[in-house]
C-alpha cells in the first residue's frame, strides 16, 4: 500500500509532469481573471487559503517529509544536514503566503463591502515604539537566537572532505538558494542562464514599481485588486524559482539525472538526452540536406524565431490582445514590461521544447560561444 | 512609613543620577513625553519614528523579517569576526582550521552559528521581499527602497555564495567551480562568452582566460590559492562594505518615503 | 524706460567679446569648464582603469602547464587512461590510429566529467553532459566537445603534453597535426 503510495508520488515528481500540473494549476489558484475565479470559486480551490486549508497543507507537507524520513532512500537527501534549510523553506514559505492570501482575501470581502482594509486605523491613533514596538522585536529578536542556538547544536555545519579539484562528487550541486539557476543551466546556456537571466531577474524585480501601475492594494495585503500582478510574480517566484529549488535539492541525483523522492539514486542510471539542434531540424531532418556552411544561414531559422518571439510578438499583443493595457502603460513600460515577461516565459517554453522535441538550441553557434 | 514614602527607588534615584542623565537624556522613560524622548534620543532607537500607526507593530502584518535580516547580518557579523581569529585562509591551512574549530575551539558552535545564520538570513530576506510584495508595499513612493532591497538581497546570497568557499572542501570548491565558470561566459568580458573573440587586436586575443572577468574573481585561471584570498577578503570586508552603506540606505528611505507601509 | 531695461540685464551678457579683456566671459567659461570635465573624467577612467588592472597581477603561481606522459606504447588502443587526470587534468585517449591528450573540463561549466567504461562515455557528475571517447558532446547541456590538448614526443621518446595550447573541434582545429600523435 505504502509502496504503491511512494511509486505514485516518484512517478507524479518527475518535472515533465510536475512542473505541467503546477503551471496548469497555477492560474486556478490565483486567479488572474474572471473566469479563473469562477473555476477557483466553483471547485473549492478557495478553501486552500481558509483555516481548514491550512491545516490541510501543513498535514500534506509533514506527512510527505515523515513518510519521506522513514524511506531508506529519502532518508539519506533528507537528513543532509545541508538540505535542512530548504525544509525550513518549505514550512516558512507555505505558511506565509497562507497568511497573507487568508489577510487577502479577508481584506478582498472587506473591499466589496465598501469597508476600509483591516490594517486601517484612525491615522491620529498611533502607539509609541518604546514599549510597544521595541519589546515585540526583542523578543523575536531573542526567540529566533534561541532557535538559531538550538539549530547550531543539534545540526552540525557540513564539512565535506578537502577539496580535491581532480575530482568532482557526483552530484554536485551549488548552494542551495541557487538551485534554481543550476536548474536553468539545463535547458540554457551559461551566458543566458548564469548572467542574462540573473540580470533580468535583479533588474526586472527592481523594475517591477515603476511597470506595475496599479495603484490600489498599496499597504495591505489584497488579491483581487492586483491579481494580474499578484500571478505573474506569484508563478516567477513559487514555479520558476522555490519549485526548481525543491526539484534541484530533492530530485537531481548522480549526472544530474532525475530521481523520484523515494527512488535509489543509482549512478548508472541510464537516461537518453540526445539532444538536437534546431538548426539540424529544419536543414538535416527536414530537407534533407547539409549543414550550410555559412554559420548565419544555417542559424537564420533560430534568428528569426527569436526575432519574432522577442520582437513581432510583442507589437502583435499590442496591437491585439493587450490593446488597452497598451494604452493604459504606454510604449516605454510595455517594451520593458514584454522583455523582462517574454523571457521569463522562455524559461518554461525551453523546458518543454526540450522535453517534447529534445530540441538543444534554438540558435546555436559553438563557434562563437552564441547559444540560445 | 512615611519616611518609606517620601524615599526614592532605586530605579528613581538612578534616573536622576549624572551618569545616566548624561547617556539618556529623558530619565527612566515612563511618562509618554519620557518614551518619546527615549526613541529620538537614542541613534539606535532612532531609526524608528517615536510613534507609529497600530497596524504596524502587528508581527501578523510585517513578520519581522526584515528586523530578523538586520538582526542576523549583526550576529552573523560577530560570529564572523570571532572565526576569523582562528581561520587562515591558504589552502595549506584553511581545512583544517574549519575542523580545529569545531574540535580545538572552546564553544565550538561558532561555525555553526555563522553558517545556519548566513541560511537563515537567506530564508528572512525572501520571506521579507515576499511580505513587501504581498502588502504591496513596493508602490510609490517606496519604488527606490524596494529598488535598494532587491539589490540587499542579491548582495546577501553573493556574501552566502563567497563563505561558501572557505572552508576549502569538497563541496566549497565545486560550487564555486560552477558558479565562476558562468562568469567565464559573461558576453564580451568572459572568455568564453558571445563577444569575446570580436575583442581582438589581429591574432591577439584581449580577453582571454589570463584576462576576463572570472580572472579578476578567482585571481587565477581555476580555483586555488588566490581564489580562496579574493573570496575571504570579499566576504570579510568587500562584500559587508557594500551592504552596510546600501542597508543605511534601505534603513533612511523607509522613514523618508512616509513610513511603514499602510493603507490610506 | 529702455535705460531702466539695460541696467537688469546682467553684465556678461552683454557683451562676451568685451568681457574676454577684463576676465572669464561667457563662452571662455563654457570652454574652460568643457576642458575641466573632460580632465576630471579622464583622470576617474584612468584611475580605475588602474583599478581594474589591479585585480591581474603580472606573475601567476600556478603549477606547470606541460608534463610527460609516458611512452606511446603505454596505451592500449582504445581505451582511455585516466592515471593523469588527477595531477594534471588530462585523459590520454588512444583509438584507432592516434593518441591525443583530452581536456577533463567540462565545456558547460568546468565540472571534471567521470569516465564511465562500461557505458564507453565521459559522464558529467555536475548537469548531465556526456562525452564520447573521442570528446565529442552527444547528451546533456554542453555546448562543444572537450578540448585537446598540444601533443608531441620529446626527444627521449616519452610523449610531452603542453596544456597552455588547446584546439578546439568546432573551430576544426583538431585537424591540426599537433593536436595528436600518430600511431
Amino acid at each position: 500500500m505504502l509502496q504503491t503510495f511512494k511509486d505514485i508520488i516518484d512517478i507524479l515528481s518527475v518535472p515533465t509532469i510536475s512542473f505541467t500540473f503546477l503551471t496548469v494549476a497555477f492560474p486556478f489558484i490565483f486567479p488572474p481573471s474572471d473566469w479563473f475565479e469562477k473555476v477557483h470559486r466553483k471547485l473549492g480551490i478557495w478553501r486552500l487559503w481558509t483555516k481548514p486549508g491550512f491545516y490541510g497543507g501543513m498535514i500534506a507537507i509533514t506527512g510527505f517529509f515523515v513518510i519521506g524520513y522513514f524511506d531508506p532512500n529519502f532518508h539519506i537527501t533528507l537528513t543532509k544536514a545541508d538540505n535542512f534549510p530548504i525544509v525550513l523553506m518549505v514550512y516558512s514559505m507555505f505558511i506565509t503566503i497562507w497568511w497573507s492570501m487568508y489577510q487577502a482575501y479577508e481584506n478582498d470581502a472587506r473591499l466589496e463591502k465598501g469597508l476600509k482594509p483591516m490594517e486601517y486605523n484612525d491615522p491620529d491613533d498611533k502607539v509609541l515604539v518604546w514599549p510597544d514596538l521595541v519589546y515585540i522585536e526583542f523578543i523575536a529578536l531573542i526567540l529566533f537566537m534561541v532557535f538559531l542556538i538550538v539549530w547550531s547544536i543539534l545540526v552540525a555545519a557540513p564539512l565535506e572532505e578537502p577539496a580535491n579539484p581532480a575530482s568532482t562528487p557526483n552530484p554536485s550541486k551549488a548552494p542551495w538558494y541557487f538551485l534554481g539557476l543550476q536548474e536553468m543551466l539545463v535547458y540554457f546556456d551559461p551566458w543566458i542562464a548564469g548572467i542574462v537571466f540573473p540580470m533580468f531577474i535583479i533588474i526586472g524585480m527592481m523594475a517591477i514599481p515603476y511597470m506595475d501601475v496599479n495603484k490600489k492594494g498599496d499597504g495591505y495585503y489584497s488579491f483581487k485588486e492586483r491579481r494580474i500582478g499578484m500571478f505573474i510574480f506569484m508563478y516567477g517566484w513559487l514555479v520558476l524559482w522555490l519549485f526548481l529549488i525543491v526539484i534541484g535539492t530533492f530530485f537531481r541525483g548522480p549526472n544530474w539525472n532525475f530521481f523520484g523522492p523515494f527512488e535509489f539514486w543509482d549512478p548508472h542510471k541510464v537516461v537518453p538526452l540526445n539532444n538536437v539542434n534546431l538548426s539540424e531540424y529544419v536543414w538535416v531532418k527536414l530537407l534533407g540536406q547539409g549543414m550550410p556552411a555559412n554559420i548565419l544561414l544555417r542559424e537564420s531559422i533560430g534568428f528569426l524565431a527569436l526575432v519574432g518571439y522577442m520582437g513581432f510578438l510583442p507589437i502583435l499583443l499590442a496591437k491585439t490582445w493587450l490593446k488597452n493595457y497598451f494604452q493604459e502603460i504606454g510604449p516605454v513600460r510595455y517594451t520593458f514590461l514584454m522583455m523582462f515577461g517574454l523571457s521569463m516565459l522562455a524559461l518554461p517554453i525551453k523546458m518543454y521544447m526540450r522535453w517534447l522535441f529534445n530540441l538543444k538550441y534554438i540558435i546555436a553557434i559553438p563557434e562563437w560561444f552564441f547559444n540560445i | 512609613m512615611e519616611k518609606n514614602k517620601n524615599k526614592k527607588s532605586f530605579l528613581e534615584r538612578m534616573g536622576e543620577s549624572q551618569v545616566w542623565k548624561s547617556i539618556i537624556r529623558s530619565g527612566v522613560p515612563r511618562s509618554r513625553r519620557q518614551r518619546m524622548q527615549a526613541v529620538l534620543g537614542s541613534v539606535f532607537l532612532h531609526l524608528h519614528p517615536a510613534r507609529l500607526p497600530k497596524h504596524a507593530v502587528k508581527v501578523g502584518y510585517t513578520w519581522c523579517m526584515g528586523g530578523l535580516s538586520f538582526f542576523l547580518f549583526v550576529v552573523l557579523t560577530i560570529t564572523g569576526i570571532l572565526l576569523m581569529f582562528y581561520y587562515r585562509p591558504t589552502v595549506e591551512y584553511a581545512y583544517t582550521d574549519i575542523i580545529d574549530m569545531a574540535e580545538q575551539v572552546p564553544l565550538g558552535i561558532m561555525r555553526e552559528l555563522h553558517r545556519w545564520g548566513a541560511h537563515a538570513m537567506v530564508l528572512t530576506v525572501w520571506l521579507h521581499m515576499l511580505r513587501v510584495f504581498m502588502t504591496g508595499s513596493y508602490k510609490p513612493p517606496r519604488e527606490f527602497n524596494w529598488g535598494v532591497g532587491v539589490l540587499l538581497m542579491t548582495l546577501t546570497m553573493f556574501l552566502s555564495f563567497t563563505g561558501y568557499l572557505l572552508p576549502w572542501d569538497q563541496l566549497a570548491i565545486w560550487a564555486i567551480t560552477v558558479g565562476t565558470n558562468m562568469a567565464r561566459a559573461h558576453p564580451f568580458i568572459g572568455h568564453e562568452g558571445p563577444g569575446a573573440s570580436l575583442l581582438a587586436i589581429g591574432d591577439i586575443n584581449l580577453v582571454h582566460a589570463g584576462s576576463d572577468v572570472r580572472f579578476a574573481l578567482l585571481g587565477g585561471r581555476f580555483v586555488g590559492e588566490a581564489s580562496l584570498l579574493r573570496f575571504y577578503v570579499l566576504h570579510c570586508i568587500g562584500v559587508p562594505f557594500i551592504v552596510m552603506i546600501l542597508m543605511a540606505v534601505h534603513f533612511w528611505r523607509i522613514r523618508k518615503d512616509g513610513g511603514i507601509s499602510g493603507p490610506l | 524706460m529702455t535705460n531702466e531695461d539695460k541696467k537688469i540685464i546682467p553684465a556678461a551678457s552683454v557683451n562676451p567679446e568685451e568681457m574676454d579683456k577684463n576676465g572669464l566671459g561667457r563662452r571662455g567659461f563654457f570652454r574652460w569648464i568643457t576642458v575641466g570635465w573632460i580632465a576630471f573624467s579622464a583622470a576617474t577612467g584612468g584611475f580605475f582603469t588602474l583599478i581594474i588592472r589591479f585585480l591581474f597581477p603580472n606573475v601567476l603561481f600556478e603549477p606547470p602547464q606541460t608534463f610527460k606522459a609516458g611512452f606511446p606504447n603505454d596505451y592500449a588502443s582504445n581505451t582511455v587512461d585516466t592515471r593523469y587526470k588527477k595531477k594534471f587534468n588530462v585523459w590520454m585517449v588512444r583509438d584507432e590510429g592516434s593518441i591525443f591528450a583530452l581536456s577533463t573540463v567540462c565545456t558547460h561549466l568546468g565540472c571534471t566529467p567521470n569516465w564511465l567504461g562500461t557505458e564507453n562515455k565521459f559522464k558529467c557528475p555536475c548537469h548531465g553532459s556526456g562525452f564520447r571517447m573521442t570528446g565529442i558532446n552527444f547528451e546533456g547541456p554542453a555546448p562543444r566537445p572537450l578540448e585537446r590538448f598540444k601533443i608531441s614526443i620529446a626527444t627521449d621518446g616519452k610523449i610531452l603534453v603542453d596544456k597552455t595550447k588547446s584546439f578546439k573541434w568546432e573551430k576544426g582545429e583538431w585537424e591540426q597535426s599537433e593536436s595528436f600523435l600518430k600511431v
